[in-house]
């Protein structure tokens, strides 16, 4: 029997800090060196960016990074 | 990319409306005209023409080798951008949807070079058992092109109804067919995948 392993979904609250610091989409793409189409998907949970790039993220907001990324298992 | 090869590349380039108005020129007839001028226009587009094949060769040899000028040409030729990680992720789905219908399309066409099929009619004193329609079919594979010639031929004899030897394409068109899907699949699996909400 195979383990069964849960489904996990990354939420984050990029859109909060972003509102939070009054920056565009535009501006946070320049800050972290992405272009503005990742920063809309990360956003809409249709990307999980890499660890680098979370980091980078985070660093940019100077919080942790959990305070950003954070997962929830996802119910069927 | 080296220099050179930029220069070269720049070259290739700016020949190319040169040829096309050469093999215009040529399709006119406008050569077999006696005046000196024109044979001499002739003999320098000649070489112009024979310059830009020898460049098409040595770029094309290059681009498989040198992966700076495949980089730099062929990412401008197939519309490839990889600006993130988010991009180059998305080119690698893209690029493996792309091989793989390839590959899927290419044993099609192995399969159709392969199978032979002849439908006929055979001459009223030929009939077995009282059929005199004929289905002939074969399987060949040949390394080297050569004239195909196991297939029942249209005799007086034999009616020949239908019949399928080989592709009907030529393999310059079979291999310009193939570089635009590669670029068309690309392009539109990258397009479905931005679009398409991601996991």
């Amino acid at each position: 029997m195979s383990k069964t392993i849960p489904q996990l979904k990354i939420i984050n609250r990029l859109h909060v800090l972003r509102a939070e610091r009054r920056m565009t989409q535009e501006q946070l793409a320049n800050e972290v060196g992405v272009t503005r189409a990742t920063i809309v998907a990360i956003e809409g949970s249709n990307y999980n960016p890499s660890l680098e790039l979370a980091f980078r993220i985070a660093r940019y907001f100077q919080v942790d990074i959990n305070l950003i990324f954070s997962i929830e298992e996802e119910t069927k | 990319m080296k220099r050179f090869d930029s220069i070269l590349l720049k070259i290739f380039l700016f020949g190319l409306p040169i040829v096309i108005i050469v093999f215009a020129i040529s399709n006119q007839g406008m050569i077999n005209q006696d005046k000196t001028f024109l044979k001499w226009l002739w003999d320098l587009t000649g070489i112009i023409f024979a310059t830009w094949m020898a460049l098409s060769l040595y770029l094309s040899l290059k681009l498989m080798i040198s992966e700076p000028l495949r980089n730099h040409v062929l990412t401008k030729l197939t519309f490839i951008r990889e600006r993130d990680e988010r991009e180059a992720m998305l080119t690698g789905r893209a690029t493996r949807t792309t091989f793989l219908t390839s590959i899927a399309i290419l044993v099609f066409l192995f399969f159709l070079s392969c199978f032979q099929v002849s439908i006929g009619k055979l001459p009223p004193n030929k009939t077995i058992e009282g059929k005199h329609n004929y289905l002939s079919l074969g399987i060949g594979f040949r390394f080297l092109e050569s004239p195909r010639s196991s297939m029942p031929k249209d005799t007086p004899e034999n009616e020949n109804i239908f019949s399928y030897t080989c592709l009907p394409l030529s393999s310059t068109t079979l291999i310009l067919i193939l570089i635009l899907w590669q670029i068309i699949s690309y392009n539109y699996s990258m397009r479905r995948l931005t679009k398409r909400k991601m996991e």
